[in-house]
C-alpha cells in the first residue's frame, strides 16, 4: 500500500506540476449498537476503503476522495486533484506554503490488552444490555434508555512527496448513553460518553453497572430540580464543565485557522488575557485518551502544546499552512475524519492544569451561586461569546452545595471570563467527548474544579 | 460526472436481496447509494481550494428469526466484498437478539414523483463554473464594506442517487442535484469583532444568486458591529429561520417523532387532538415538496413519501413514522425513515419541515413590534432537552427593535424558555418562506420570552 501511494504522488509531482502532494489510503472497520429499552435495533458491522490527495498546485489546495483502492481509479484521482487545484488557483492572490517538517518513516502498531476485534458481537450486545438493564431498572421512573456504541479499527497509511511514509493502526471505542425519566409531567434528560483509544478495557475500568447507574440517577435527580434564575452570578465548575468551557470558550479560538479568521487571540499572542491561574494544554500524547494519536493527518508527530501559562497566550494549534504563516513549528493538529474529507486544525485532549483548591475550600466563601458539574452541549463564536449548557446543576447557599437545578446554560465573552477565575482545584479529570467543526473529531477536554466570580446564567427564573 | 443508471443500481440492491434471502435470511433489504460532489472553497478573503468526492456504497439488512443484522461496505464494484457484507449482515443477524414486535419490512407500494429535484446542468457544471459563482459572491460582499472580511464559504454542486430494494418486492430507485453557495463574514474594528454572520443559497436546481448571499452577509456583519448591551426583561422577539430551524431541530422535531412518543420521550404523548401551540402554526411534514431540499420519492426504506399534517392550527394531528414504529400503531409508515447514505440503519426523521406562512411581510412584522428583539443566529441550541423542551441559548447576533424600528445589534443576550411555552406565544408569521436544512418557515414574532441581558 505505502508504494502505491507513493507512486501517486510521484505522478502529481511530475506529470502534473504540483508542488506538493500527499496521500492518505484508508481501511475502516467499524461495529455498531444501538440499544433501546433492551431491543437491539440492529447489530452492524462497516468496511470502508478509500484514499484522499491533497495537492497544492500554483499555490491553491486540489482534492479528491475515492472508496477505491484500484490503481486505475487512483491514478484518475490524482488527475482530478490537480486539475481542481488549478482551476481554484485562477483568482488566487496569496499562494499557499507550508511550513517544513522533518520526514518521517514510521509504522505505529497498538498496543491494547483487549482488541475490539477480539470480542464477540455476543458480548458487545451482552455489555449495552446490562447498561440497559442497570439504567431502566434504577427507579420505576426512568422511561427510556438508548446505547449508541461503536469501535472502529483500522490502518491509515500516510506518504507525501517530501519523503515521509507512515501506517499507523488506529482503534476508537465509543459508547453514548441516554436516559430519560418522567414524573408528575415533569421531563429530564440525561447523558454520558465514553470514549478510548485504549482497547475493550475501557469497560473494566467503568464497569457497565457504574455507566447505567450514573446516568439513571442524574435522570432522576433533576426530576426535583428547580429552574435556575437568570443573570449574573458567581459559580464553581467541575472538570466536565471546565473541559468543555477550555474546549468551546478558548480551545476554538486557539486553532490558529480561527485565529486569523479574526478571531479575537489573532493580536494577543505573548499578551495576558486572564488571571494568573489560568494554564491550558492541548495534549495528543496522553496514553488511551480519545484525543491521542502518534502523526496527525499531515504526517507531523503530535506534542503537548502549550497554550495559555499562568494567563499569557504562548502558543495556538497549527497545521503546516497556519505554521508557515506565524513562522512557527507546526503542532500535529491536522486531522481528518476520514478519506472523504480534507485535514484541519482540531483539538487533541484540551485541558486546564490544576492548582491547589479543594472543592469545599472552591464553595465556601459563596454566599449564593450554583455549582455546574456536568455538560449537556457548549458552542463557541470567533468574537468569543461562548455558550456551555449545564445538564447536572445544584445550588450553592452560604458555601453549602444544595439542592439540584435544571435547564441551566452559562454564557460569557471569553476575553473578560477567564480574568474571572479567581480559585483553581487541585483534582484532575479527562473527559472523552466529540467535536463538530464541518467534520466530526475525538476529543478529550477537561481539568480541575475551578471558581468562577461571574458569569451569565440563562435561566428562565 | 459519470454516474451509475438507474438499471446498475436497482439491480444491484435486488440481486442483494436474493442473495441474502439464498444464504438464510427470512427478510432482507439493500440500500444502494452513490453522492458526486465538486465544490469550491473560500478561506480568509479568497478562493484556495477545490474538491471533488465521489461516494459509493451498499446497506444491507438481514433479518432472522427477528433479530436484525445490519452490514455495509464501499467497495460495490468487485463481486466478493458485496457477499462479503451480504454475510456479515447475516451474521450480525444472528450475534443479535430477537425483538418480539418486529413485523416485518415495508410493503410495496406505488411512488408518487418529487418534482423539480434534479436538474441535468448541475452534472454538466465544472469547478470553472463554481469558481465564477464563487468569486462573483466575494465581489459582492465586499462591494458592501471594504472593511468586511469573508471568512470562509464556496460553491457546490453534487449529485445524489439512490436504490432500495426488499424481500417484498419494494424496488425503487430516484436521483436529484444540489447545488449551493455560502459565505461566512465578519467586521474587525480595533479589538472588537463580530460574531460569525453567515447567509447561504441552496436549491435542486442550477439557480443560486451568489450577488445576493456576499452582499446579505456582508450586511449583516457590518449593522452587527457597534454594540449594546440590554436589560434583562421579558420581550417580543422575531425569530428568523436560522434560530427556528437551531431551536426546532433539537425539540419540537424530536417531540412528533413516533419513536419518541412510543418511548416516553416525547411530552406530546397522548395528545393528539390537543391544542399545543398557538394558531397561526399549521406544520407539515412533506416529503413531495417540489424543489424541497429533502425530497425524494420514497424514504430510507422504500417507503413512498408523502405529506403529513403534524400541526393544524395549533392543534396536534400526528406523528412522524417509519415502518416499525407504524407497525407497532397498527398505522402506515408516513415515509419518514431516514439514513446517513449506506453508513447506517434507517431512522424516523422529518422531511421538509414546513411552517406555513402568514399573510404580514418581513417589515411589517418589525413595524408592529414596539419593544423586542429579532434573532438571527443561536449558540448552544443543541444543548436544549430534548424531552422537555427547555432550552437556554445565547443569541448572536441579535438586534433591538424599538418602536417598529430595528436600531442596533446587542451583545451576548441569552433566551431562556421552553420551546412548547414559545410555540403557544406565536403572535404571527411572515410570509417570506425559505428553507433552512429541514426547516422551511417564515420569520415569526413571539412573545413573553425571557432575555437576560447585562
Amino acid at each position: 500500500m505505502e508504494d502505491i501511494i507513493a507512486n501517486l504522488n510521484e505522478g502529481a509531482v511530475q506529470k502534473f506540476g504540483a508542488k506538493y502532494s500527499e496521500a492518505r489510503a484508508q481501511e475502516i472497520y467499524k461495529t455498531m449498537l444501538t440499544v433501546k429499552e433492551g431491543r437491539v435495533e440492529a447489530a452492524k458491522q462497516g468496511i470502508e476503503k478509500g484514499v484522499a490527495l491533497r495537492v497544492l498546485v500554483n499555490g491553491a489546495w486540489g482534492f479528491a476522495s475515492v472508496g477505491s483502492l484500484n490503481p486505475e481509479v487512483l491514478r484518475g484521482a490524482v488527475s482530478d486533484a490537480c486539475k481542481m487545484a488549478k482551476t481554484a488557483s485562477l483568482r488566487l492572490k496569496i499562494p499557499i506554503e507550508l511550513a517544513e517538517t522533518k520526514t518521517v518513516e514510521d509504522h505505529v502498531q497498538l498496543k491494547s490488552k483487549k482488541k475490539p476485534s477480539t470480542i464477540l458481537m455476543e458480548n458487545k450486545i451482552n455489555t449495552a444490555l446490562t447498561i440497559n438493564k442497570t439504567t431502566l431498572g434504577y427507579d420505576k421512573r426512568v422511561k427510556s434508555c438508548t446505547i449508541d456504541y461503536l469501535d472502529l479499527t483500522g490502518t491509515n497509511y500516510f506518504a507525501n512527496s517530501e519523503g515521509t511514509s507512515i501506517e499507523q493502526d488506529n482503534l476508537y471505542v465509543w459508547s453514548r448513553i441516554t436516559a430519560s425519566a418522567a414524573s408528575k409531567g415533569v421531563f429530564t434528560f440525561s447523558r454520558e460518553e465514553i470514549g478510548s483509544t485504549a482497547g475493550y478495557e475501557v469497560f473494566d475500568v467503568e464497569t457497565p453497572e457504574m455507566i447505567g447507574e450514573k446516568v439513571a440517577n442524574r435522570a432522576i435527580e433533576q426530576l426535583g430540580a428547580k429552574p435556575p434564575k437568570g443573570g449574573k452570578s458567581q459559580v464553581v465548575l467541575g472538570p466536565n464543565v471546565v473541559g468543555v468551557f477550555v474546549h468551546e470558550a478558548f480551545g476554538h479560538l486557539a486553532e490558529a485557522d480561527l485565529a486569523l479568521a479574526g478571531g479575537v487571540l489573532q493580536n494577543n499572542f505573548g499578551k495576558k488575557i486572564g488571571s494568573d491561574l489560568i494554564t491550558f494544554y492541548d495534549d495528543g500524547t496522553i496514553d488511551g485518551a480519545f484525543g491521542s494519536f502518534k502523526y496527525d493527518d499531515e504526517g507531523v508527530p503530535t506534542q503537548k502544546t502549550l497554550l495559555i501559562k499562568d494567563g499569557v497566550v504562548k502558543g495556538l494549534m497549527h497545521n503546516r499552512e497556519t505554521a508557515q504563516k506565524f513562522n512557527v513549528e507546526p503542532t500535529g493538529n491536522a486531522r481528518a475524519e476520514n478519506f472523504r474529507v480534507e485535514p484541519i486544525i482540531r483539538m487533541r485532549n484540551t485541558f486546564m492544569a490544576p492548582r491547589d483548591h479543594s472543592l469545599e475550600e472552591l464553595a465556601e466563601d459563596i454566599r449564593s451561586g450554583y455549582y455546574f458539574k456536568s455538560f449537556r452541549g457548549g458552542q463557541a463564536n470567533l468574537d468569543g461569546t461562548f455558550q456551555v449548557g449545564i445538564q447536572e446543576a445544584y445550588e450553592i447557599i452560604n458555601g453549602e452545595i444544595g439542592d439540584p437545578v435544571r435547564g441551566a446554560s452559562i454564557s460569557g465573552n471569553t476575553l473578560e471570563t477567564l480574568f474571572e477565575v479567581d480559585a483553581v482545584g487541585k483534582d484532575f479529570e479527562l473527559w472523552p467527548g466529540r467535536c463538530g467543526k464541518g467534520q466530526t473529531a475525538f476529543v478529550c477536554d477537561g481539568g480541575p474544579h475551578i471558581r468562577v466570580k461571574e458569569v451569565i446564567v440563562g435561566g428562565s427564573a | 460526472m459519470a454516474v451509475l443508471e438507474k438499471d446498475q443500481m436497482l439491480s444491484l440492491a435486488e440481486k442483494v436481496v436474493g442473495t441474502a434471502l439464498k444464504k438464510g435470511a427470512v427478510e432482507a433489504e439493500a440500500y444502494v447509494y452513490e453522492g458526486q460532489a465538486t465544490n469550491v472553497g473560500i478561506e480568509r478573503g479568497q478562493i484556495t481550494k477545490s474538491n471533488t468526492i465521489i461516494d459509493r456504497g451498499l446497506g444491507v439488512r438481514a433479518i432472522v428469526n427477528k433479530a436484525v443484522g445490519f452490514a455495509y461496505t464501499n467497495i460495490i464494484g468487485e463481486q466478493k466484498p458485496i457477499e462479503d457484507t451480504i454475510l456479515r449482515a447475516l451474521s450480525a443477524a444472528r450475534a443479535s437478539k430477537p425483538y418480539q414486535d418486529w413485523n416485518g419490512l415495508p410493503e410495496k407500494k406505488p411512488y408518487a414523483t418529487a418534482e423539480k429535484i434534479y436538474d441535468r446542468k448541475i452534472l454538466e457544471l465544472q469547478s470553472e463554473g463554481l469558481v465564477d459563482i464563487a468569486s462573483s459572491m466575494l465581489d459582492a460582499a465586499l462591494s458592501i464594506n471594504k472593511r468586511v472580511f469573508p471568512i470562509e464559504g464556496g460553491a457546490g454542486a453534487a449529485y445524489l442517487s439512490s436504490s432500495v430494494a426488499n424481500s417484498n418486492g419494494v424496488a425503487g430507485f430516484d436521483r436529484g442535484t444540489i447545488m449551493e453557495c455560502s459565505l461566512a463574514a465578519v467586521v474587525k474594528e480595533g479589538n472588537t469583532v463580530t460574531p460569525v454572520c453567515f447567509e447561504f443559497n441552496a436549491g435542486r436546481d442550477y439557480n443560486v444568486d451568489p450577488v445576493w448571499v456576499g452582499e446579505e452577509a456582508s450586511r449583516l456583519a457590518v449593522s452587527a458591529l457597534k454594540t449594546k448591551r440590554i436589560k434583562t426583561e421579558t420581550t417580543k422577539l422575531i425569530l428568523t429561520q436560522f434560530a427556528l430551524q437551531e431551536l426546532l431541530h433539537f425539540t419540537l422535531i424530536n417531540a412528533v417523532k413516533a419513536d419518541n412518543v412510543q418511548r416516553n420521550q416525547s411530552s406530546f404523548k397522548g395528545r393528539i387532538g390537543e391544542k399545543v401551540a398557538s394558531e397561526k402554526i399549521t406544520i407539515y411534514d412533506d416529503g413531495l415538496f417540489p424543489g424541497g431540499l429533502r425530497s425524494w420519492a420514497f424514504d430510507g426504506e422504500g417507503t413512498p413519501h408523502q405529506k403529513t399534517a403534524l400541526i393544524e392550527k395549533g392543534v396536534l394531528c400526528n406523528f412522524l413514522y417509519d415502518n416499525y414504529s407504524a407497525k407497532k400503531e397498527n398505522k402506515e409508515s408516513t415515509g419518514n425513515a431516514s439514513r446517513a447514505g449506506y453508513l447506517s440503519t434507517p431512522g424516523i426523521e422529518a422531511t421538509n419541515f414546513r411552517v406555513a406562512p402568514g399573510n404580514m411581510t418581513p417589515d411589517q412584522l418589525v413595524s408592529e413590534v414596539d419593544n423586542g428583539l429579532i434573532i438571527y443566529y443561536l449558540q448552544g441550541a443543541h444543548s436544549s432537552n430534548p424531552v422537555s423542551g427547555e432550552f437556554s441559548v445565547v443569541a448572536t447576533p441579535a438586534w433591538k427593535i424599538s418602536k417598529g424600528k430595528i436600531t442596533h445589534a446587542t451583545r451576548g443576550v441569552m433566551l431562556a424558555g421552553n420551546i412548547f411555552e414559545v410555540l403557544k406565544n406565536v403572535t404571527e408569521t411572515a410570509n417570506n418562506q425559505r428553507q433552512m436544512g429541514q426547516l422551511v418557515a417564515p420569520w415569526i414574532c413571539v412573545e413573553n420570552v425571557r432575555v437576560i441581558g447585562k
